[in-house]
């Protein structure tokens, strides 16, 4: 998989820095490994690089979206650490268990952006070819990540409501 | 929660009416199979009430919505303009869903999904209803989920 990058104008490191940060402390305490987090870019264009994806809505004072998205082969790995035992990727199980990931990470960054969000039931997404558009008018900043599982990728689109 | 099938029905017909000057039919065949490629955008629900709508969404009809939507050929609707056009579909649903529901609730900004291959589930939550119509020859289906509290810790 490959992302196509292109030039950085502006990232607001207030709205990165706590996914970060909560991308270490879930892929630690979850599954026990430590995880490396990489420049992040602002995605180009609409579309899907991975195979899994599980996605979180904001609303209120921070609306948008969240994503994580895996290979198949690291989400499947990430889904055996995380549950204690191997799941097929069509079981309901696999697809809880990514949502589930999803949640806690947007749910740990969400207590260190500021102001009051709420996040939604996550959404999971598994296949191949799909395109996906997060329906905000702000950048979409790609966070990449690596793990002993394989790479992944945490992709932030929201925004701060002004006041 | 209980919602009332007609009455999300009435909602659909109501938008594809207004913004599509599309009609809709109820799809009573019960069968909602496999197609060659679909698009299905997810909106999320929080506050008084928790959960979400996915519509589906033949690729023909969210081809159909765009040119109509942005005035333009069917054939020169990009994959962006198909999720543009679906978004704004299950936007308008959300929010008329939205006054149905007990104060306060937040919508959340959609996503939308198109391709070929793939599945789509919203884990820690239950069925509550699906709508399925028929517009222009393509069925469509609605969904509505509500989150379940106690799977949330799972």
């Amino acid at each position: 998989m490959t992302q196509t990058q292109t030039p950085n104008p502006v990232i607001n490191p207030k709205l990165i820095v706590p996914f970060m940060n909560a991308v270490r402390q879930v892929f630690k305490t979850m599954a026990g490994v430590e995880t490396t987090v990489q420049k992040p870019f602002i995605k180009p264009h609409p579309g899907a690089s991975y195979d899994v994806c599980g996605i979180i809505g904001f609303s209120g004072d921070i609306t948008g979206t969240v994503s994580v998205s895996f290979s198949d082969s690291a989400a499947q790995k990430l889904v055996e650490a995380f549950a204690g035992a191997p799941l097929d990727r069509s079981s309901p199980d696999f697809a809880d268990a990514i949502g589930e990931l999803a949640n806690m990470i947007a749910g740990s960054a969400k207590q260190h952006l500021g102001g009051l969000a709420s996040i939604s039931v996550p959404s999971v997404v598994i296949g191949k070819g799909y395109t996906i558009s997060n329906m905000t008018n702000s950048q979409c900043l790609v966070i990449p990540c690596g793990s002993p599982f394989g790479e992944f990728a945490v992709e932030v689109s929201i925004k701060q409501k002004t006041v | 929660m209980e919602i009332n099938p007609s009455e999300i029905l009435q909602l659909a017909a109501t938008i594809w009416e207004a913004t599509l000057g599309l009609c809709i039919e109820p799809d009573v065949s019960g069968s909602f199979g496999n197609r060659p490629r679909s698009t299905a955008a997810c909106i999320h629900i929080t506050g008084a009430w928790n959960g979400a709508l996915l519509l589906d969404c033949p690729v023909e009809l969210a081809r159909r919505a765009a040119s109509i939507m942005f005035d333009t050929e069917p054939s020169k609707a990009t994959v962006a303009d198909l999720q543009d056009a679906v978004a704004e579909l299950v936007n308008m649903l959300g929010g008329n869903f939205k006054a149905l529901l007990p104060e306060t609730c937040y919508l959340s900004l959609p996503a939308v999904v198109e391709g070929g291959d793939y599945s789509a589930r919203v884990p820690g939550s239950k069925l509550l209803g699906r709508v399925a119509f028929i517009c222009d020859g393509n069925a469509v289906s609605i969904a509505i989920l509500e989150k379940m509290e106690a799977k949330a810790a799972a």
